[in-house]
């Protein structure tokens, strides 16, 4: 650190001739870091900063024929028939509920999960655990879906077989509005929560040993060192996951809405990124899904950077950057 | 010495305990009824008394799913992507992590570059258009080069590189007139197996599940990955069109239902135990690289 502050404090005094000469230097010595770096910034540009560029389409009739630059401008009238739609409310609703009793659930439950399997001894339990509970994270969006359809299908699912064993009537869960959230979110949980503890166990293994010696002299039992230690030693971890995940509000993924998406749920399932895709790529209305999608990102990345001005505000060491 | 526990700690053990062992069945028990279900008699599984052990042993499912031509196309694709995609992955992010983890001129410029990435995206629709563009639609090439970096993954490889090999190590290889490349080959990767441990199970796993890219940018039928025909096979209401051509010898109504049914839980098998199998095989490492990229910076 001392160094290089000592360094630009030498790059200030430099002559224009010095400077050709350091830069010159620096890459007889830097070429080949960036010849390193060359394919993967070829890549960033052709899949992430060309299509930052091709946005202009939200503002354009985009027409495949006329290529984005040759299409009309259009001002906003994409946002504003987005707008004046019947729809665009339900969408939002529905995407931003889905994701709050998401982001409610699913957060605190591998803290807990964390917290939890801290407390275990035995080390080849522990590493058990911790095993079979991330395992369902690698199972595809897909199969995860598919083993939905099978345990919740209302004629020979295990679920309804069970309801219908303690007397009830079997319920059509994957064709009722009222049950998308529950079983979007439950299977996330099932999914997710073993694989989002990892994140706290590591953070739990740096906190040092000689608190729990002291706070075991002081007559502290279990649960108070979870609480008075434990907890405090992840906040800064789960405040910047918290962040991370309020910046996701309103993103709106669409693999796994579509696959559980059915005509019967269709007023609970139809969010954002499901009719992006579906109005974009099967109804091919490039321009207007581009619209809608900027203003999620824009709103997105507003979201995040209030959040994160938000944390740095009350303590200057946390926030994502 | 051995502290003697209280009796809050104790019940405090024992319901920790409990909690723990009533959630690793909540994971365990829906994969191993499918594994159950999978090789037992169809119609056992419907009453629904396949519920600890398999009942009736039979393979119909498989052997159905066997003649099930499709499938077995794209099992045959998805290997190949996973192969060729995650070797092309590990240069790749190998090769960024460690020039992002070194001193040069601009380096300031490309970490940003490469962040901002993360945080704001073209979104689906012009993506989509400009791969297009590249000519990748219904190009087989676009499994491997989509996604052929993913900046989180650079992240982790460039803080590893950072924390585990000391700068005095580079120093003094630079002195005895080492150059970059050199260097990173000769020295950085040997030194980051466990780094590529992690690396090759994230990518691995994000191809062999890929079904995004398979249905925006395939339609012609040969290309599919195995995630694409799995979704036509198991995301039904009814009996569909793939399922009854695969099942048009059987008669009865009735036990084509039961067939199909049995056929989804081999299907769910089949795709899903390499990819835990793989799991397991690296999980040593995990802890390490999820810590690796929560390190902030």
């Amino acid at each position: 650190m001392k160094c290089k502050r000592k360094e630009k404090s030498k790059m200030t005094k430099r002559s224009g001739r010095e400077w050709l000469i350091y830069i010159r230097k620096r890459l007889r010595n830097d070429w080949q870091i960036y010849l390193l770096l060359l394919p993967a910034v070829v890549y960033l540009i052709m899949f992430h900063y060309m299509p930052i560029y091709g946005v202009q389409i939200a503002f354009k009739n985009f027409l495949p024929v006329k290529g984005i630059i040759g299409s009309e401008w259009v001002g906003l009238e994409h946002f504003r028939n987005f707008f004046k739609s019947f729809y665009w409310k339900r969408l939002f609703a529905n995407t931003l509920l889905l994701n709050l009793f998401s982001l409610l659930f699913s957060f605190p439950l591998p803290i807990i999960l964390a917290l939890m399997m801290n407390q275990v001894t035995q080390k080849k339990f522990k590493g058990f655990l911790q095993t079979t509970l991330c395992a369902p994270n690698f199972i595809s969006v897909v199969v995860l879906a598919g083993m939905l359809y099978l345990f919740l299908s209302p004629t020979n699912g295990m679920i309804n077989k069970l309801i219908e064993f303690c007397g009830g009537k079997p319920v059509f869960f994957l064709n009722e509005a009222r049950w998308f959230r529950p079983v979007y979110i439950l299977s996330g949980i099932w999914q997710g929560a073993g694989w989002g503890a990892i994140l706290y166990t590591a953070a739990l293994s740096g906190i040092d040993p000689q608190l729990y010696e002291a706070a075991t002299m002081d007559g502290a039992n279990k649960w108070h060192k979870i609480w008075y230690i434990d907890i405090p030693g992840i906040l800064p971890i789960i405040i910047t996951m918290l962040i991370m995940n309020t910046g996701n509000l309103l993103t709106s993924e669409f693999q796994k809405t579509l696959l559980l998406q059915t005509p019967g749920n269709i007023a609970a399932s139809d969010t954002i990124g499901v009719y992006v895709y579906t109005a974009g790529l099967e109804g091919a209305q490039f321009s207007y899904t581009t619209a809608i999608g900027l203003m999620l990102n824009v709103i997105n990345f507003v979201i995040l950077i209030i959040v994160n001005k938000v944390a740095k505000s009350i303590d200057q060491s946390q926030g994502i950057w | 010495m051995k502290v003697k526990m209280s009796t809050g700690d104790r019940i405090f053990t024992i319901v920790n305990y409990t909690l723990l062992i009533l959630a690793l069945m909540m994971v365990i028990y829906p994969l191993y009824i499918i594994v159950i279900a999978s090789i037992s008699d169809p119609y056992a599984v419907m009453r629904g008394e396949v519920l600890l052990w398999p009942k009736d042993i039979s393979f119909i499912g498989y052997e159905r799913l066997l003649k099930h031509k499709d499938i077995w196309i794209a099992y045959g694709n998805t290997i190949l992507y996973t192969v060729v995609g995650t070797l092309l992955n590990l240069v790749l992010t190998l090769m960024t992590g460690y020039a992002l983890s070194r001193e040069f001129m601009g380096k300031k410029f490309f970490n940003l570059m490469f962040v901002f990435t993360m945080f704001f995206s073209g979104g689906l629709i012009p993506t989509f258009l400009q791969v297009k563009s590249y000519g990748l639609y219904n190009n087989p090439l676009v499994f491997i080069v989509m996604g052929a970096i993913s900046v989180w993954n650079v992240i982790i490889a460039r803080t590893f590189m950072k924390s585990s090999l000391p700068e005095e190590l580079y120093e003094a290889a630079v002195m005895d007139g080492c150059s970059h490349v050199r260097y990173f080959m000769k020295i950085v990767l040997p030194l980051s197996k466990a780094l590529m441990g992690v690396l090759v199970v994230y990518y691995a796993v994000a191809h062999w599940n890929d079904y995004m890219t398979g249905l925006i940018y395939i339609s012609k039928r040969n290309y599919q990955p195995l995630q694409v025909v799995l979704k036509e096979l198991l995301t039904s209401l009814q009996v569909t069109d793939t399922m009854s051509s695969m099942l048009n010898d059987v008669q009865d109504n009735e036990l084509m239902m039961r067939v199909a049914e049995s056929v989804k839980y081999c299907a769910i098998v089949i795709s899903t135990v390499p990819i835990l199998a793989l799991y397991t095989s690296m999980q040593k490492f995990f802890v390490k690289g999820v810590m690796i990229g929560s390190v902030k910076g």
